[in-house]
């Protein structure tokens, strides 16, 4: 067997069998059952019961009292463990700006929650319903938008009373059209009835490739980091050297951690699709698609290792290290945050220049191809030899960087000392 | 035959010369020291034949012409920062390190029980690195530099911090090897230990080499050319004999400083001539006083 291989399985072994692997590997599929569990068994509903919130409502046009003591109380019966206790203040005129006043004391005071003013003219003018409030809870940070919904179709009633109009007629007038998707595959003469939550899930799988992209790349690649600084730091390394040349350790080490990255991606993508089959959800995934992944992915692990095992190398702790990836994390960041834009638009600009940016590509891509199977070949060809160009250039730097740092302590070499290594043969 | 050679080998870092102009030639089947206080450039030399880092200017040629990458499986290195996988078993480090060097699978498993058990750690087979004492992993550390049974070792500063025990299985080891023909280099700046088991020394100092050559011509070339003795009776004779230069008296014990010429022998003959000699002792100078009389005693801080 050759040498660098040895170094593979060697690294692989020892990494799989480290408490933090085991950790971070079970973590990852635990937390997203967890949420997919949590938020098909969680409603509103099942939070259980919250003392009632108390309303009290200057009604200014004295027409609305009885309209809105059924719309809350209907509420109130509907949702019993969110109970509104409505209560309406008599208004005169003349006195209701003291009333007003003393309203307002009142919600000061928490004997109130919520303190509604119904301007005069709010059933043939311009009128506005006003809201007072004073710290109202979290949990209760909905209600306003609740009661405004109850006194909105109050007053649309009472307008229709006014009118001598059926609100029953008008709520069959205004019923919404219901809607179906079908998707036509390009093929066959099949069918596909989309559910919402389906339409939902398309936009949820590009994310979640993009995501498992991420977190095989980046993750993986601090192991990276993390074997260098340890070999470099518990002086192993120079007894390595003894046996091996760098070149054929660094080989060695990358390989080893790919194939560590595929066990992760391996059993992720399982638990995912588990999870995904057990919730009833049905995920369309494209064997070209895995393939192109797979491509993606080695290649991107061989960039960001390669690039770590760089910076590992002139760095003696951790700490070190980590405060040189800060930067480089930022980067990786910008295709997570912008993944809605890239989802709802995944041939524009801003996605095709994301897609040609190396330590990108391999995210990008895979969120376009999972969102849009119509990405042109060339587009992915020349994405992938970019790609390649870059890895190619990434072990070249590193190599170079590698056989120096390694055996460098004290301080860190600056830029250009960095910069000189790469012109030395 | 030379196991290594260096010619007009220079290293630079910056400024320093770290080695500067550098020949040397190491026989087959010797033990070499390299000596010199810390910082002469014995880490930079043995470094660079073991490829480590480069030379900017000679040589270097190890096993005839032989580049080092191809003959790295016939070499054990321990160098002075010293290490291990602290996570992994004391056996699977030792077959680690002998798979690398490019042991089969079939050899290791009959030769790591055997070295463990020389070297006193097989009941500890099974721990982990991080588990030993601090002698126990320098033991192990050895054992990793002979894992391949090696044709040549380079050992950097190997003996220091050692305990007693540990110090005398490492030179019974060294000494075992040479006897099989292996070729041991070591650096040291301790230099009783490279008395006591070197055949050949390299001394430098500021990356120069100060003295190289046999231990022995080099002792005698330096040879101070005195004598201590302590004689039974009246010692005022030996002024007058012709061989002598001056005497000494500390007490008991003279110390006679000889003509130069002057052999030890025949005063042995002419003092016993008059009176019964009690020691005789001809002054072999230390490797310390010669390398204090040659780079003065501010350089030469050592142990």
């Amino acid at each position: 067997m050759h040498k660098f291989l040895k170094v593979a399985q060697r690294e692989y072994l020892e990494t799989v069998k480290t408490k933090v692997f085991i950790f971070s590997l079970l973590m990852a599929p635990l937390i997203v059952c967890g949420i997919i569990f949590f938020v098909s068994r969680t409603s509103l509903d099942k939070i259980g019961p919250r003392p009632p919130i108390k309303v009290a409502v200057s009604d200014l046009t004295n027409q609305l009292t009885a309209e809105l003591e059924s719309r809350f109380g209907e509420y109130s019966s509907l949702n019993p463990n969110r109970q509104i206790q409505l209560r309406m203040l008599e208004t005169e005129q003349d006195t209701s700006r003291k009333l007003s006043d003393w309203a307002k004391t009142e919600v000061r005071e928490k004997r109130f929650d919520i303190y509604i003013v119904l301007e005069d003219s709010i059933l043939d003018g311009p009128g506005q319903m006003q809201f007072y409030t004073c710290g109202l809870k979290p949990a209760e940070i909905d209600m306003p938008w609740t009661i405004e919904n109850l006194i909105n179709t109050a007053v649309v009633n009472r307008r229709c009373q006014l009118q001598e109009f059926s609100p029953q007629l008008l709520e069959k007038l205004r019923r919404r059209v219901p809607s179906k998707h079908a998707e036509l595959s390009t093929a066959g003469d099949t069918e596909n009835i989309k559910s919402p939550g389906q339409r939902v899930m398309g936009m949820m799988v590009p994310f979640f490739f993009m995501y498992l992209m991420f977190l095989g790349i980046v993750v993986t690649g601090q192991q990276m980091m993390t074997s260098v600084i340890e070999e470099k730091s518990s002086r192993v390394i120079e007894v390595l050297l003894s046996a091996i040349s760098p070149f054929e350790l660094m080989a060695g080490k990358i390989l080893g951690l790919v194939g560590m990255g595929l066990t992760v991606m391996g059993i992720w993508v399982a638990a995912a699709y588990g999870a995904a089959r057990w919730q009833g959800l049905d995920i369309e995934v494209t064997a070209s698609l895995l393939i192109y992944f797979g491509i993606y992915y080695l290649l991107g692990f061989l960039f960001f290792s390669a690039l770590l095992a760089g910076i590992g190398s002139i760095c003696n702790s951790l700490q070190e290290a980590q405060t040189l990836m800060g930067p480089i994390s930022l980067i990786f960041v910008l295709p997570l945050i912008s993944w809605f834009n890239l989802v709802r638009n995944p041939q524009g600009v801003f996605a095709r220049v994301l897609s040609f940016i190396p330590p990108l590509t391999p995210m990008v891509m895979v969120l376009r191809l999972s969102a849009d199977s119509n990405v042109a070949l060339v587009e992915i060809i020349a994405s992938i030899l970019v790609l390649i160009a870059a890895v190619v250039l990434a072990i070249w730097v590193a190599a170079k960087v590698f056989r120096t740092g390694i055996l460098m302590y004290g301080k860190r070499p600056g830029l250009w000392e960095v910069l000189r290594w790469l012109r030395q043969s | 035959m030379n196991a290594i050679s260096l010619e007009n080998v220079s290293k630079f870092f910056g400024n320093v010369r770290a080695v500067d102009d550098l020949t040397v030639l190491v026989p087959t089947g010797s033990i070499y020291g390299f000596l010199g206080p810390n910082g002469a450039g014995k880490t930079t030399t043995i470094r660079m034949i073991m490829n480590i880092i480069r030379p900017d200017k000679g040589k270097i040629s190890i096993f005839g012409d032989g580049s080092i990458e191809q003959v790295k499986a016939r070499i054990g290195y321990m160098p002075e920062e010293r290490g291990l996988y602290r996570k992994m078993t004391v056996r699977k480090v030792l077959s680690y390190f002998g798979a690398l060097k490019g042991v089969t699978a079939s050899e290791l498993a009959k030769r790591v029980p055997s070295l463990l058990k020389q070297i006193d750690l097989i009941s500890w087979a099974d721990k982990k690195v991080e588990e030993l004492s601090r002698g126990m992993h320098q033991k192990l550390q050895f054992a990793v530099t002979v894992i391949n049974n090696p044709d040549l070792l380079i050992l950097d500063e190997p003996f220091s911090g050692l305990d007693p025990l540990n110090l005398d299985l490492l030179k019974t080891i060294i000494l075992q090897m040479r006897d099989q023909g292996k070729t041991i280099i070591f650096s040291t700046h301790a230099m009783h230990e490279a008395e006591e088991l070197c055949d050949f020394i390299l001394l430098i100092n500021r990356g120069k080499p100060v003295i190289d050559g046999k231990l022995d011509q080099i002792r005698s070339q330096y040879r101070s050319n005195a004598v201590s003795v302590e004689l039974e009776g009246d010692a005022g004779f030996i002024e007058t004999l012709p061989i002598v230069a001056g005497i000494h008296t500390h007490g008991r014990r003279l110390e006679i400083k000889l003509t130069d010429g002057g052999d030890p022998q025949q005063l042995l003959r002419a003092l016993l001539e008059h009176v019964p000699v009690l020691v005789f002792e001809v002054k072999v100078p230390s490797l310390h006083e010669i390398f204090v009389s040659l780079v003065g005693a501010d350089n030469a801080q050592v142990s």
